[in-house]
């Protein structure tokens, strides 16, 4: 019955014999069709129609499909997770590295399937990885945080490993997830510099303190004066320290230290008090020393000077000098006359020596009779430094 | 005015509490605010010791060149102006001047593992003006 068309151009007389071959064919065929429908019947495992059978494989295609489906989204799953994600043998060997564990080991091109995972971790952190491979082998989870990547500049892990359950129950994997806390790790690390730098600022400060007390109470005539000047010096270094918080802790603009020392002791009166100059910023330990000085030749002033009249005026004013150095002078005038104090207080050793001392350059501090003159000049790439 | 090294603070004369003066221990205190130098120096002045002055590192140098009658050394540690911090000094001065003994002081917390050199004492400030004479006396006494 097959290939049997070239034939039909011979001869007719061929033409009986073709159509008995044809008849033949078709009874054998026909009889091993008989035959095998009934050697299915004899077998129970195989029963059913044609229909049936084609029923049960469209069924069959369809779980085939979910199946490829099902797969294809625990895939995306994996992949849409930016942990990175391995599967491990009990021993440790990795047996899988999801998309993102990929992008994220850093020895890109070299093989990590296959190699010890706990390995890759260095120093004490290998240390770290094994006791979690151990946690997860008795069902437990183990957990580390862990850096990778250069010394200089690490990625940081958190690292879980749990344990992949088996059939029956027990641990016949491991699951080793990895998240990216490295900006977590940067703002807790900021976090303990500053609190160190805190610390470090606090216990300057309380020595600051500490200093302006013994020195007041050395040159106190009474408990009660003591108690009134060290208030007053306090409170300028109160109201230095909101100008500086305003800066950062970094630099303050001289004329809003000048302005802050000076608000406490000006009365309502306009026009007593006049600063000029240029805007020029200055680092912490200019502005609590400059802050304590015209505070003290505020107090001083408001005594015996031009603020204890009401004519009196006061007048500070700064420039730079060839742009290296800063000049301020504080000015008094239309008060009553000026005679140098007897003796030397706090103030004047403090305006005479810590400026001069802390920052080199040189002070002057006269009292003509007209008011009291503080010249001062210092360089000011010191006066701009950095920490208090 | 400027800030004179070889200054004695007043007040050990002033307030008559200096013994003899080459009795008087020699202290060289090395720190950058001139108003916590004016307190340590009133303090150590008065306690009997004669206190030499400087505001950073290269001046403590210099006043240790021209002076060996010091006899303790006293220094912060932050000090801008100078070309070294005061654990640098303290470990320079205790090569080339071994029999000073060096005390530093500083608001941060404690010291590095390689900062201080061997056998020099860390203060932490705050101090107790009493304890840091105590710790002074003491010092000078054993390196005697």
């Amino acid at each position: 019955m097959v290939a049997r068309d070239a034939d039909a151009e011979r001869a007719p007389r061929d033409e009986a014999a073709r159509q008995r071959d044809i008849h033949e064919d078709t009874a054998r065929l026909r009889s091993l069709l008989h035959e095998a429908r009934l050697r299915t019947e004899r077998q129970p495992g195989y029963p059913g129609s044609t229909a049936e059978w084609e029923a049960r494989l469209a069924t069959a295609e369809e779980l085939n499909a979910r199946l490829r489906a099902s797969e294809a989204f625990t895939a995306r799953l994996l992949a849409a997770s930016r942990d990175s994600i391995q599967v491990l043998a009990l021993d440790g060997t990795v047996q899988w590295v999801s998309e993102a564990g990929r992008a994220a080991d850093l020895r890109p091109g070299e093989a990590v399937i296959g190699t010890d995972w706990a390995a890759a971790w260095r120093d004490g952190d290998r240390v770290a990885a094994e006791v979690a491979l151990a946690a997860a082998r008795t069902g437990r989870t183990g957990r580390f945080r862990a850096p990778s990547g250069s010394r200089v500049a690490p990625r940081w892990w958190d690292v879980v490993v749990s344990a992949i359950q088996g059939p029956d129950g027990h641990p016949e994997r491991l699951l080793a997830v990895a998240r990216d806390v490295t900006e977590a790790q940067r703002a807790e690390e900021q976090q303990a510099l500053l609190m160190q730098e805190m610390a470090h600022r606090v216990k300057n400060t309380l020595a600051l303190v500490q200093a302006v007390a013994a020195q007041t109470l050395r040159s106190a005539v009474s408990v009660e004066a003591a108690m009134e000047a060290f208030n007053g010096r306090l409170m300028a270094l109160s109201d230095a320290h909101d100008v500086l918080i305003r800066g950062a802790w970094a630099a303050a603009d001289l004329a809003a230290v000048v302005d802050g020392v000076m608000a406490p002791h000006l009365d309502a009166v306009a026009g007593r008090f006049a600063a000029s100059g240029p805007a020029i910023s200055l680092g912490p330990r200019a502005v609590l020393t400059l802050s304590l000085m015209l505070h003290e030749l505020a107090t001083n002033a408001g005594k015996y000077g031009a603020l204890s009249s009401p004519a009196g005026r006061v007048a500070v004013t700064w420039a730079l000098s060839d742009g290296a150095s800063l000049r301020l002078r504080w000015q008094e005038s239309g008060g009553p006359p000026v005679a140098p104090p007897r003796r030397e207080g706090f103030g004047s050793r403090l305006i005479e020596r810590s400026l001069v001392h802390s920052f080199g350059g040189r002070v002057s501090l006269l009292f003509p009779p007209e008011g009291a003159v503080m010249e001062l000049e210092a360089p000011l790439a010191a006066m701009q430094d950095g920490i208090a | 005015m400027t800030s004179d090294p070889d200054r004695t603070p007043r007040d050990a004369h002033e307030e008559g509490h200096s013994p003899a003066c080459d009795a008087a221990p020699v202290v060289l205190l090395v720190e950058d605010d001139g108003l916590l130098l004016m307190e340590a120096a009133d303090t150590l002045a008065e306690a009997g010791f004669t206190v030499l002055e400087a505001p950073h590192a290269d001046q403590a140098l210099k006043v240790l060149e021209s002076r060996p009658d010091v006899e303790l050394l006293m220094t912060d540690v932050d000090m801008p102006l100078g070309s070294m911090n005061g654990f640098a000094l303290a470990r320079l001065v205790s090569r080339r001047w071994p029999r000073i003994p060096v005390l530093v002081v500083s608001g941060m917390g404690s010291p590095g593992p390689h900062d201080m050199p061997p056998g020099a004492r860390f203060i932490p400030k705050p101090y107790a003006p009493s304890a840091l004479v105590r710790t002074l006396h003491d010092t000078v006494r054993r390196a005697a």
